[in-house]
């Protein structure tokens, strides 16, 4: 186990940021740090990395507690904070070149290690620019490439992808995969459902400084859904047809007009071959199964929509 | 020491990138001094347009101060007469003159009528310029006699090479004009520390497995050095375009002008750690500089009475006393113990401030 918190409590004043948080990061996996605002995501990773401390509670990073060896642990971290962190007069090289030295990188590795972060993130050709003069993507690129030059066993990513357009999105995700691929255990933050679905192995939904629920993005999904709906289009269906499905064991529901029968189970009903066992007489046209969402879980789970209405 | 070393060059190169520090510690100066320059050096421009301006002396014609006030740089700007006391104070309040200079037993003063102009700043500043030993011990040097007989037992004898040149006001202006701006470098290392270190970008830096010494003693480092060097452009400037006499013991001068830097980074340093408020550190430090340069009449010559016993304590005034005493001769004695005050200080400084980090992280 790479990251283990448990129990973890941080007040601020009256307000409990983290209440009892249990959380654990398995070497070699990426892992979701799903929440709304506030709830405490990224207190969760201060306290991680040791900019805050808890107020009760146990961290443990690589089988070891923080104190004390602290440089060698951290070594082995990489932290994409949410806020931009760099130096915006000095270049994109030069930020990459001094967050690589504060690491111990030198010389000839170092050199290495910028020009390949600067390649993979695509800023080669503004490596001499200050980022002072880049967009939102490129800072936000940037951003990572100053986590990455160490080459970190555990890279802690905190909603990297805020207020960027799709393609410097795609950018960031493609290389965070690659990341996790070649072995880096990730931590991934995120208000943005697809993704944590698309670039984490297990999640966990957070809601006012607590894990509420985790696991795989379907192992969630199933386990929080109540109904499930599958629609089955078929040539000339006769009335008969609907009455034999809504008898198939877990069906809730038949509705439809014409050759669409909307078929509403209960969740988990494993009843989808028995369905379309009725349905054999019939030119089967198409099957689609309607798949419950990480945003539908979450909603289940939390009552709470992830994103605040007025972010995109 | 990597992280050390790593955050020296960050920060070097943060500040001389940083075009508003540049601007005010390189290219301020040397506009001032060019204004200044063209008022004072009678080297670089021999002529001028301004008319000498009438001022009364009661003092002897044959003395030291009488010298001082007929030789060719003071009489370019003054109309000296000579005069008795009563005359003289007469002449001023009926703003007949633009000051009326007065010597009695050894101490020289100037009564200025009513507020005073520019005339009546510059007649002061000639006379402090006279009494800061610089042109005291030219004309001393003119006339023969030993500054100690001038200026009492606080100096000591010393040859001024007169060969080449004769130090005057602009000698005295340099110096001046150069421990203002190093007391307000202090602003390199308050920019680099709000944009390093008490940043989202200093949260991310103390996430790294550089130690927080290092990081801080980094910027330190960076601001003291580049402040220094920043200073420096100034000093050979004046020392090379204008010939400002800046003495032979340049080594002392150097020490000095950094122990000036020193001081101003960790008083920064330390009103950072104390109050973490970017705003708050700024004003403060900003107000400190200015009343620090004001009692030292770094600005306008203004006597505070008694009170002038305590300010001579301020740093940069303490500074003023070894860099004149290294140039012209000075009280060795009080030299050295300016010095080690002012060093004394920097270290106090910045323990304050390393104790009140710790407060903080507590
Ligand atoms: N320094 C602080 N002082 C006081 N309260 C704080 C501080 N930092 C965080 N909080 C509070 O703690 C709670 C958790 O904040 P946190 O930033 O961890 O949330 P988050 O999940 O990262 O949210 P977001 O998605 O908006 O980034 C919030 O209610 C916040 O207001
Ligand atoms: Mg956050």
């Amino acid at each position: 186990m790479i990251v283990s918190m448990t129990g973890i409590v941080k007040r601020y004043n009256a307000h409990t940021a983290l209440d009892n948080l249990d959380l654990t990061v398995n070497e070699g996996e990426a892992l979701g740090l799903l929440g709304p605002n506030g709830a405490g995501k990224t207190t969760a990773i201060r306290v991680l990395t040791g900019l805050t401390t808890a107020d009760s509670g146990e961290v443990k990073l690589f089988g070891s507690e923080m104190r004390g060896t602290a440089a060698a642990i951290k070594k082995k971290i990489g932290l994409v904070p949410q806020d931009l962190a760099l130096y915006e007069t000095l270049s994109a090289r030069d930020n990459l070149n001094y967050f690589g030295r504060l690491y111990g990188v030198t010389g000839a590795t170092l050199k290495d290690r910028v020009a390949e972060a600067l390649d993979v993130l695509g800023l080669s050709d503004v490596a001499g620019k200050a980022p002072k003069k880049f967009s939102g993507g490129m800072k936000r690129r940037l951003n990572i490439g100053c986590a990455i030059i160490h080459k970190p066993e555990l890279l802690i990513l905190d909603e990297p992808t805020v207020g960027i357009d799709p393609q410097s999105r795609n950018h960031i995700l493609d290389f965070v995969e690659l990341m996790n691929k070649q072995g880096t255990t990730v931590l991934y933050t995120s208000h943005y459902m697809e993704e944590v679905e698309r670039v984490c192995s297990r999640v966990l939904i957070m809601d006012a400084g607590r894990v509420i629920a985790g696991g795989s993005v379907e192992e969630l999904t199933r386990s929080t859904l109540i109904e499930e709906t599958v629609s089955v289009e078929v040539r000339d269906p006769a009335p008969s047809l609907k009455e034999s499905i809504s008898k198939v064991q877990g069906v809730l529901r038949c509705e439809g007009e014409g050759r669409t029968l909307l078929v509403t189970s209960k969740a988990d009903s494993q009843n989808l071959a028995r369905i379309l066992e009725c349905a054999t007489p019939y030119v089967i046209l198409g099957v689609e199964a309607h798949r419950p969402t990480l945003e539908d879980a979450f909603l289940t789970l939390t009552g709470k929509k992830l994103r605040d209405g007025n972010e995109t | 020491m990597k992280a050390f070393l790593a955050t020296f060059w960050m920060g070097s190169k943060f500040l001389w990138r940083n075009p508003v520090s540049v601007a005010i510690l390189i290219c301020f100066p040397i506009v001032i001094i060019l204004v200044l320059g063209s008022a004072l050096s009678a080297y670089i421009t021999p002529e001028t347009d301004l008319e000498p301006a009438a001022v009364a002396a009661a003092a002897d014609p044959g003395g030291l101060l009488g010298t001082f006030l007929q030789n060719d740089e003071v009489s370019r700007f003054l109309d000296v007469t000579f005069t008795d006391r009563e005359e003289a104070e007469r002449l001023a309040s009926n703003e007949e003159v633009v000051a009326a200079i007065v010597e009695e037993n050894g101490e020289v003063s100037v009564i200025r009528p009513g507020v005073g102009g520019l005339y009546t700043q510059l007649t002061m500043s000639l006379i402090d310029s006279y009494k800061q030993i610089g042109s005291a011990a030219v004309i001393a040097a003119m006339s023969g006699k030993n500054v100690y007989d001038i200026l009492g037992k606080d100096v000591s004898v010393k040859d001024i090479p007169l060969g080449t040149r004769i130090p005057g006001s602009i000698d005295y202006y340099a110096v001046t004009m150069l421990v203002m701006i190093l007391l307000y470098t202090g602003m390199n290392g308050l920019d680099l520390f709000n944009k390093g270190l008490l940043s989202d970008t200093g949260r991310r830096m103390l996430t790294t497995s550089a130690s927080k010494p290092a990081l801080i003693g980094g910027m330190f480092a960076a601001a003291s050095v580049t402040s220094f060097l920043q200073g420096m452009v100034t000093f050979a400037f004046t020392g090379l375009v204008y010939g400002v006499y800046w003495g032979e013991r340049i080594p002392l001068v150097l020490l000095t002008l950094f122990a000036i830097v020193l001081f101003s980074q960790a008083l920064c340093i330390f009103l950072t750690m104390a109050i973490r408020h970017n705003g708050a550190v700024m004003g403060i430090s900003q107000a400190l500089f200015w009343t620090m340069t004001f009692v030292s009449k770094g600005y306008a010559k203004v006597s505070f009475g008694e009170m002038d016993k305590v300010f001579q304590y301020a740093p940069n005034s303490m500074a003023h006393t070894v860099i004149f005493g290294a140039i012209f001769g000075g009280n060795e004695a009080k030299m050295t113990s300016n010095l080690i005050i002012l060093y004394a200080l920097c270290l106090v400084l910045l323990m304050l401030a390393f104790v009140s980090g710790r407060r903080r992280v507590a």
